[in-house]
């Protein structure tokens, strides 16, 4: 069995935000309300000259346990064998419930107004029925035996993608090292994106 | 992973959210309220009529909000489908639409018998001519004297149904330490029913206004008592429950009571100042009845404002 997971050296981001154009591009998000799968986040941690910029990559978590699924009336968020948390557009009628149910702000809206200007901005646009969208891991580019949009473009690869169940694979080692660890795991929700402290290092 | 956290309150389900999760808690209790008076007080026609129709005014409008703010007004279709509980046994939006959905159908066909008998409704230019059609007359004939509990039992289930949904969808959000909590359904089913009783108190003071009510009357005056008691009671336990254990929780018990609208409009008003003023009634009677209606006003009031809060004093704890 395949369980795809994501692993983010913060060690290694340099902030250029190339995955957040790369993401946009492959998968038409509404980037003129600012709006995105992936985000970087670009925060100062200290004081004085004891300053540390940190870049922050956030996306959908792929939760094993996932809330947004849970709470979906009407099945339009579902989970594939490989982990991968997808939106079927038939079937989303926009409530928004996954939207507040999501604690990593993983969750946006495509609106008819959004398709509208997506026509316009992007040319031909593949959405064609508004929903509370979101990153599925690029799962058109993973059937066709490739790497996540946002992973292939990072240039200092602080994104790394592989399978969890596979124990040669260099990502289920460093999630099992510990190194690599998930965010808000109180919570529940099992998340499939690991993360490698930068504030750690000696 | 220790990641910076931003602490934001929600902007997708506002004020817009609370009126349907009020309606729909209080048109539902409304109709359940009615129809186990009218099966086990005593039969009462106008009773059952003004909060037939009254509550499904109140969970169509309700209904109809939240429709109104889908980005796939088509796609609600598929939760409209009552096989969407088999698919979907774990969302409680598709088990509230249901509830929702057949609260109305019942309640219309409980009330269907007294419509019959109704003078009112048969002056009615094309309904009243449909209700003196031989064939209605015999379904409601045969609805009221074979099937009326069972039909207002399957009403009873799917009115209770409908009030505890309005908290256990809340209930259902993980990240947000004010709402996921068992007491959110427990609030929120009390204050259904409470509003419920107070809003029948109005109809039964200004509408009805009859002496051999009072027994009704004080039955619904002690329910009441009895909820806004238990509704203080799971109040407290919030306040100690949000002062530690989470971020999120804390500052959504800075948000509640750090704000006089919660503090004295809801408490105050909503629930302290009725629950004397019926208390009063119910040890010594009021000399006058606009004593309990002012307090089933506030009842009213407050059962809003307590859902209003809810909605913006929810914290999300981001990291980022």
């Amino acid at each position: 069995m395949t369980r795809y997971v994501m692993v983010i050296d913060l060690n290694t981001c340099v902030g250029c935000n190339a995955c957040m154009a790369a993401c946009a591009i492959e998968n038409q998000t509404p980037v003129w309300k600012s709006v995105w799968r992936t985000y970087v986040h670009d925060t100062e941690i200290g004081t004085g000259e004891d300053v540390h910029r940190r870049f922050f990559p956030s996306l959908c978590n792929h939760c094993a346990n996932p809330p947004c699924m849970t709470v979906c009336p009407t099945g339009a968020t579902y989970q594939r064998e490989d982990g991968i948390v997808m939106v079927d557009d038939a079937l989303c009628m926009g409530c928004q419930a996954c939207a507040l149910a999501c604690p990593y702000r993983a969750r946006y809206s495509a609106t008819y107004e959004d398709i509208e200007i997506g026509r316009r901005f992007y040319g031909a646009l593949m959405r064609d029925r508004p929903s509370v969208d979101k990153c599925n891991f690029c799962a058109h580019r993973v059937d066709a035996g490739q790497e996540p949009a946002c992973v292939e473009t990072c240039v200092g690869s602080a994104r790394m993608f592989g399978d969890l169940d596979d124990p040669n694979d260099r990502i289920s080692q460093l999630v099992k090292s510990g190194i690599a660890r998930p965010l808000l795991p109180h919570l529940g929700t099992r998340p499939h994106v690991y993360y490698i402290d930068d504030l750690k290092r000696s | 992973m220790d990641a910076t956290i931003t602490y934001e309150t929600q902007q997708i389900w506002t004020s817009w959210f609370a009126v349907y999760l009020y309606l729909g808690g209080l048109g539902a209790a409304t109709l359940t309220v009615t129809f186990l008076t009218d099966m086990y007080l005593r039969p009462y026609k106008e009773l059952v009529l003004w909060g037939a129709f009254s509550g499904i005014v109140m969970l169509g409008a309700g209904s109809g909000l939240l429709f109104l703010h889908l980005l796939d007004h088509m796609a609600a279709i598929h939760v409209m489908n009552p096989l969407v509980l088999f698919e979907k046994p774990d969302a409680w939006i598709a088990w509230g639409t249901q509830f929702i959905s057949w609260m109305m159908i019942w309640g219309f066909i409980y009330a269907f018998p007294y419509m019959v008998e109704s003078d009112f409704l048969r002056g009615l230019p094309i309904l009243g001519w449909v209700l003196g059609r031989p064939w209605v007359m015999f379904l409601a004939a045969h609805a009221g004297n074979h099937f009326r509990r069972t039909i207002g039992w399957l009403a009873t289930i799917n009115g209770i149904g409908v009030a505890v949904y309005t908290g256990l969808v809340l209930q259902s959000f993980p990240a947000v330490t004010l709402w996921h909590n068992p007491g959110v359904p427990l609030l929120f089913t009390a204050s259904a029913f409470s509003t419920a009783l107070a809003y029948l108190l109005l109809v039964l003071h200004l509408v009805m206004n009859r002496e051999e009510d009072h027994p009704i009357r004080v039955i619904y005056e002690r329910i009441d008592l009895i909820l806004i008691s238990t509704e203080l009671v799971i109040l407290f336990s919030f306040f100690t429950y949000l002062q530690s254990g989470s971020e999120s929780g804390y500052r959504s018990a800075e948000l509640l009571w750090g704000d006089l609208g919660w503090l004295i409009g809801f408490i105050g008003f909503g629930l302290l100042v009725p629950f004397f003023l019926q208390l009063k009634g119910v040890i010594w009677r009021w000399p006058s009845r606009y004593p309990i209606v002012a307090s089933a006003v506030l009842v009213l009031c407050g059962g809003y404002l307590l859902r209003h809060y809810f909605m913006g004093a929810a914290v999300f704890a981001y990291p980022g």
